[in-house]
């Protein structure tokens, strides 16, 4: 009876042939052609297929191969949670608010991932980091981003 | 002599005064990111991108290469001085460093650390000064189809090298190309993986890919096992090295120095396996072998030597050839595109002022390097008070800017969050992110050589070994693969590995 001995190899295998599936799905409007004249969706079929097959020795692999005992790392979903969402965050609000208060925000928010952080600690590097970036990207650097934009009123479109 | 006065026309661009000043920033900011745990060179270089592209081409390759030197420098000062190596590479420098520092000679181990890393700082750049224009020269010649199988040999050689299992570095690499193949292909003009969104027409930026898996990724994985850092240290005293220590220092540099050149040619390699190897050799030939892990000098100067002449000599295949061999290499090759320069064996004759500039820059960097570490450790040392909870929010501050930065648009915010979420996963299922971005990188070159070789040879896939060039290059890549698959040699390459 076969039995999966290394779990996490198992995943990574599976999750190598998802990806491969993906990009043969996505890709299968694209012409293939053939060796002498290669359409575009030569090589990424290719290598697609090759990746299935590394993807399968990785899971034959995972069947016979014990994997190593590694105590269960517990997961701190909290401050993931954070750090994934701060740059969307900034994303989304950067063209409206403007760089200072997006860069505010974001940093007192994210700082939480923390287990050490404290509101006045967070609020102090949040106006800093502010500060900073808007001195050094608008004015030394001066990139095209406004240190505030349309949706703050009155300061709104003038930096 | 030729090369005198192509050194002389580097030296007149790296000593210009504002070249000299960026170089410093480099190096200042090299070493401290160096010195703190959780901000490598791959993120920094990332961030500092965007930045760079009102600069000088000159100026602003010859920062970004300080930051990459400078990491080395800095990695090895914490690992000495408090058991916490700021780089990956000063891993191994911390076994026996910390060990004399304990001893009270920290002071010995870090001028050690220094004056090794400048010997093997100057001798790669010497071997980098002479050896590149005659690789260029060859690399000149080469078709589309032996600069496929180079690359095939590159892609092979760093998931020799890379650690842990093979077939999952080999998963990483396809993983990579596949992504690479992302935006509009080259020849026929067709959109692939677009889905209609327009900025993904030029493809995935590399950039943004790279700070979401190196720059934030990593601070999801320092945040996993957050503790604080109590930083306890004893002033240092007595840099100066004795006469015993000079005689017992000597042959492990030599041969560290020798070692890491080579080693940072291949690709995937670079300045973490060359101390890596180093130190492993050392522990093996050195009379002092019993001392090894109880403060032993040799184990600080054989990798400190290794890790440096690994990070510079591995500019060589970038510079000659256009093909990065580590990811910060590729973001190199990033930077040079960005400054409307084409990487490849043409930059020695077309911009010699910016390739022998930035030559001698690595050397006057170096002597930088070792001016500005040794009187400047206490700083350095203060630095590390900087608690990481207040480190990490500037970190993503600025990679959010960076990455805005690229092309003034948020696109590049998402999808940099979308690799962070990536690299995180593949992390956590133990797979190496390193060959990933290598794949990336070389993805779209390697697709069109193969194309344009099959094309000259109308279909015939035989190009790739008519060619004697080739050939030798494919059967150094099969070599290789089946070193690593002999069982002999993949078990002592898992024991250099947990050494």
């Amino acid at each position: 009876m076969l039995q999966i001995r290394n779990g996490r190899d198992f995943i990574g295998g599976l999750g190598m042939i998802l990806v491969s599936l993906l990009f043969i799905w996505f890709g299968r409007d694209l012409e293939v052609g053939n060796s002498f004249q290669m359409g575009p969706g030569y090589f990424p079929t290719m290598l697609s297929l090759l990746l299935v097959a590394i993807g399968l020795i990785i899971i034959v692999q995972s069947l016979v191969v014990m994997g190593k005992d590694e105590p269960a790392e517990p997961a701190n979903w909290k401050a993931f949670g954070l750090v994934i969402l701060a740059p969307i965050f900034f994303g989304l609000a950067m063209p409206g608010l403007g760089l200072a208060p997006t860069m505010l925000a974001m940093i007192v928010a994210v700082s939480f991932a923390s287990k050490y952080a404290s509101w006045r600690r967070s609020v102090a590097l949040g106006l800093f980091m502010a500060v900073c970036s808007v001195v050094l990207f608008t004015r030394l650097l001066s990139l095209p981003v406004s240190a505030f934009a349309p949706w703050i009123p009155i300061l709104g479109g003038a930096g | 002599m030729d090369i005198f006065s192509d050194l002389w026309l580097g030296a007149t661009t790296a000593f210009q005064p504002i070249n000299l000043a960026y170089g410093f920033v480099g190096c200042l900011l090299g070493t401290a990111i160096g010195v703190l745990p959780g901000l490598g060179p791959t993120a920094t270089i990332a961030m500092l991108l965007p930045i760079t592209f009102g600069l000088q081409p000159e100026s602003a390759l010859i920062m970004l290469a300080g930051i990459f030197y400078g990491a080395q420098y800095g990695g090895s000062t914490t690992a000495i001085l408090i058991n916490l190596p700021g780089e990956s590479s000063s891993v191994v420098t911390a076994i026996d460093g910390y060990q004399m520092a304990r001893k009270g000679r920290a002071g010995p181990a870090l001028a050690t650390a220094a004056l090794g890393s400048f010997f093997a700082g100057t001798v790669a750049t010497v071997l980098l000064a002479v050896a590149a224009p005659p690789l260029a020269a060859v690399a000149l010649e080469f078709g589309p189809a032996e600069y496929f199988s180079l690359m095939i040999l590159g892609l092979v050689a760093s998931v020799a090298l890379a650690s842990g299992s093979l077939s999952k570095a080999f998963a990483m690499i396809v993983f990579g190309l596949l992504l690479g193949s992302i935006g509009t292909d080259v020849e026929s003009g067709t959109p692939r993986y677009v889905f209609d969104v327009p900025q993904l027409y030029d493809g995935l930026n590399f950039v943004a890919v790279s700070m979401g898996i190196f720059g934030i990724c990593e601070i999801l994985r320092n945040l996993e096992h957050e503790q604080e850092r109590s930083v306890g240290v004893k002033k240092v005293t007595g840099l100066m090295l004795n006469r015993d220590d000079f005689r017992r220092i000597r042959g492990p540099v030599l041969r560290g120095t020798a070692l890491g050149s080579l080693l940072g040619v291949l690709p995937g390699g670079g300045a973490m396996l060359a101390s890596f190897a180093a130190y492993a050799m050392e522990k093996r030939v050195s009379p002092n072998r019993a001392e090894f892990g109880k403060g032993a000098i040799e184990g600080v100067a054989a990798p400190e030597a290794a890790n440096n002449a690994g990070a510079q000599t591995s500019f060589i295949p970038m510079l000659t050839l256009g093909i990065p061999g580590n990811p910060v290499m590729a973001l190199m090759v990033g930077a040079m595109i960005l400054q409307g320069i084409t990487p490849g064996p043409n930059v020695i004759s077309d911009e010699p002022a910016l390739f022998w500039g930035m030559i001698v820059s690595m050397w006057s960097g170096n002597l930088m390097l070792v001016i500005l570490n040794l009187p400047l450790i206490g700083l350095w040392v203060r630095m590390l008070t900087i608690p990481y909870h207040l480190l990490f929010p500037a970190i993503i501050g600025f990679c959010c800017i960076g990455a805005y930065s690229i092309n003034n648009s948020v696109f590049d915010v998402f999808i940099m969050a979308g690799f962070s979420v990536i690299g995180f996963a593949l992390s956590k299922l133990r797979f190496e992110p390193a060959p990933l971005l290598l794949g990336f990188i070389l993805g779209p070159m390697l697709e069109e050589n193969l194309r344009r070789a099959m094309l000259i040879s109308q279909g015939d896939p035989t190009v790739f070994v008519r060619s004697p060039l080739s050939l030798a290059l494919l059967v150094a890549a099969m070599i290789v693969l089946a070193l690593v698959l002999a069982p002999s040699i993949s078990r002592k390459r898992d024991e250099a590995f947990t050494e």
